[in-house]
């Protein structure tokens, strides 16, 4: 018997990995954006979740709305990745300091 | 019961790739599982009959964005040797915090599970009208002022990532459409008579 409950234990692993995966992360910051990506998920599984249980098309609306807007955030998390390749040479999350001290 | 079956399938491989978009070192297969977790998270969606959700999630998701990753990640050129080492020392920290998370909101689902008053006897198998005539019309009616504001951010992005990526080179020889077509013709031609020259 799939309950709410399953579908929202699911959410609540994925959102766990994303937060884990924006923190360990050392490399570069596209991982973090793909993290983002991830908890954005997880919060559009328990919107959907909660329409099918509730059986009201509200939650599906919300979903088409955040789906517009991480897309949104993708294109200018990338365009801003573009430009400060092009003026430091590297994405690197230890090397970006310039705003420290 | 192919219900119950079909969702444990799904739910572990969405486990799996994405706790694979965190560990791999190479960010293209970061990208490639991060793709394989929204297709499994569009077929979820399909069990609870948000279909038009679905659909767009794997056409918007991979069609367009995971695209626009990829295209990023093979630009930039970033997958160089010094990136190969292994995760920094916040790692223990961070699996700490994200268990303590995951059990956390995890408990309080299940132990308020009583008091989400939910009727799960009243749903339905899938009746006449269809997902995308239902979420068209609520959109079009209720939600009209939130869908026009939705289209202005469309619009702002794409105004601000060709403003922050246009670069203007300066030794580059290019029209300036302003002084054309301001030109005065008496600046440019000299009439001169023949006849009263000879």
């Amino acid at each position: 018997m799939l309950t709410l409950q399953s579908y929202l234990s699911l959410a609540a692993i994925i959102f766990a990995i994303g937060i884990i995966g924006i923190v360990i992360n050392r490399k570069n910051i596209i991982i973090v954006m793909m993290c983002t990506e991830l908890l954005l998920i997880s919060v559009n599984f328990n919107f959907i979740a909660f329409s099918y249980f509730n059986q009201d098309i509200a939650g599906q609306i919300f979903v088409f709305f955040i789906l517009t807007v991480a897309a949104a955030e993708a294109a200018i998390g990338l365009a801003i990745l573009v430009a400060l390749y092009r003026n430091k040479k590297s994405i690197d999350v230890q090397e970006l300091r310039t705003l420290r001290n | 019961m192919i219900k119950e079956l079909i969702f444990y399938t799904f739910s572990s491989v969405l486990i799996c790739s994405s706790l694979a978009v965190i560990l791999f070192r190479n960010p293209v297969y970061s990208a490639v599982s991060l793709i394989l977790s929204f297709i499994t998270s569009g077929f979820l969606w399909l069990l609870l009959q948000a279909e038009f959700l679905a659909i767009v999630l794997i056409l918007v998701y991979v069609g367009a964005v995971m695209v626009l990753f990829l295209f990023v990640i093979m630009m930039l050129n970033i997958n160089n040797e010094r990136d190969k080492s292994s995760f920094n020392s916040l790692a223990p920290f961070a699996l700490f915090i994200g268990l303590i998370i995951a059990a956390e909101l995890i408990t309080l689902i299940w132990i308020n599970s009583s008091q989400f008053n939910i009727n799960s006897l009243s749903i339905q198998e899938p009746d006449q009208v269809s997902n995308t005539l239902a979420l068209g019309k609520e959109l079009f009616t209720n939600y009209i002022l939130s869908f026009e504001i939705a289209g202005f951010i469309l619009l702002l992005a794409i105004i601000i990532s060709i403003s922050l990526t246009l670069r203007t080179r300066k030794n580059v020889k290019t029209q300036i459409a302003s002084e054309q077509i301001n030109v005065d013709p008496s600046t440019r031609i000299k009439l001169v008579d023949l006849k009263e020259r000879d």
